[in-house]
């Protein structure tokens, strides 16, 4: 059993070979399972909704007083993407639980994640100062300060995606050795079957892979609000 | 690096590199999927969903606003109604008034006409005692005069003149009233 990083096969797509990660099927998979979900849920909307509908009123009003409140009026465009990114985050680090490879447990996919934000940040900033004004924003509030300022720029995508990517990622591992560790400890024990794999590692799931999926997915759907909403705060407010 | 549990033997291999490899294929097609999931996300669900919010959400004012124009003309309907009510109370008043004014001054009129009425009656009867009193006053004066010559006529056996037949009845009152 190994405890290694996403495997990848190639494809030949028009005679061109094509890498695809087995992150990217696990995607696929989540997307259609969404797609399917949202279907289900918004199937013959009316008025006075279903038990269904309501569901879905209830994501959608959900994560619009979110962004509302985090990025204030102006940013409410910003709401679908950041239900993608939570619901992308979420079931990403959720198909843990029926075997699958988490996608973010995959590095690529958390750094795709925070670079958009990271290249958002940067245009509402661009948008909002113009490049002058953006260029100059490094040297503020003092010249000697713009290392340390460009720094920071890279700092933050960087810790956005390893925090993701690292708790997902050192959960499976520590699951992983757990899980070795009580399968080592059956066999020290001379039991034929590992008992001791019964149990603990249920515990361990538990706080991995769904209170981790859930608190990482929030984590990082709130800190690309507040790092966007900040960038292109609105004058009036 | 290779896990080895106590025992020596080798059971895992945890490939570090693999782990941090980045990929740029990856990194297109994760963002290739995000973009299909954000439109998925956006057009199925945010936009259908947000749209029967904003339905119902303009529906509920509408209700209301038809509501507070119904509560309204309730209310100026009771106004008026209420205008109507102390009006009509007002004029009634007035009517019952007019009328017991009415009916005072008439019962006032029909009383002072009674009042003349039975004077004028008193005063008729009245009139009509005196004459009665005189007339049967100079009847017994006649039949007194006539008793009065007869008794005399018998008294003296002749017949009396007018001279003395008016002698004789003075005298005759005058010794009828001295008896008396």
């Amino acid at each position: 059993m190994n405890v290694q990083g996403p495997h990848y096969f190639t494809v030949d797509i028009l005679g061109l070979e094509v890498k695809i990660s087995e992150t990217i099927v696990v995607g696929w998979i989540i997307i259609a399972f969404i797609t399917a979900l949202i279907l289900f849920l918004t199937h013959n909307m009316q008025k006075i909704p279903s038990k269904r509908q309501s569901i879905a009123e209830l994501i959608v009003t959900t994560v619009n007083k979110l962004v509302l409140d985090t990025m204030g009026k102006r940013n409410m465009a910003f709401a679908p993407y950041m239900a993608t990114l939570f619901m992308f985050s979420l079931f990403g680090s959720l198909v843990g639980l029926v075997g699958l490879r988490p996608m973010t447990a995959d590095y690529n996919t958390t750094l795709t994640w925070a670079l958009l934000t990271f290249f958002m940040v940067q245009a509402c900033n661009i948008k909002a100062n113009g490049i002058g004004g953006y260029l100059k924003g490094f040297t503020e509030p003092v010249v000697f300060m713009t290392p340390l300022n460009i720094v920071s720029l890279f700092v933050s995508p960087i810790s956005l995606s390893f925090r993701h990517f690292g708790n997902i990622a050192g959960g499976m591992v520590i699951t992983m050795l757990v899980y070795f560790a009580l399968t080592g400890l059956s066999t020290a024990l001379g039991l034929s079957v590992p008992l001791a794999t019964i149990g603990i590692p249920a515990v361990l799931s538990v706080y991995f892979d769904l209170f981790s999926a859930v608190m990482q997915a929030f984590i990082f759907v709130m800190l690309s609000m507040v790092y966007i909403g900040s960038a292109n705060e609105s004058e009036e407010e | 690096m290779n896990l080895i549990d106590l025992s020596g033997n080798f059971i895992s291999t945890v490939k570090i590199l693999d782990f941090l490899s980045i990929d740029a294929s990856s990194i297109i097609f994760t963002l290739i999927n995000t973009l299909i999931l954000f439109l998925v996300i956006k057009y199925l669900l945010f936009e259908r969903v947000n749209k029967v919010l904003e339905e119902r959400s303009n529906d509920i004012s509408t209700t209301y606003s038809k509501a507070d124009e119904a509560m309204n003309n309730a209310k100026k309907l009771e106004a008026d109604y209420n205008l109507l009510l102390s009006n009509a109370k007002e004029e009634s008043a007035e009517i019952i008034k007019n009328a017991t004014k009415k009916a005072q001054i008439h019962s006032d009129e029909i009383i002072a006409q009674a009042k003349t009425e039975a004077n004028n009656i008193v005063l008729r009867a009245n009139e009509e005692i005196e004459r009665e009193r005189k007339r049967t006053k100079s009847e017994i004066k006649d039949e007194i005069s006539e008793i009065a010559i007869i008794v005399a006529e018998k008294v003296i056996g002749k017949e009396l003149s007018k001279t003395d037949h008016e002698l004789l009845i003075d005298k005759f009152i005058e010794n009828v009233g001295e008896l008396k």
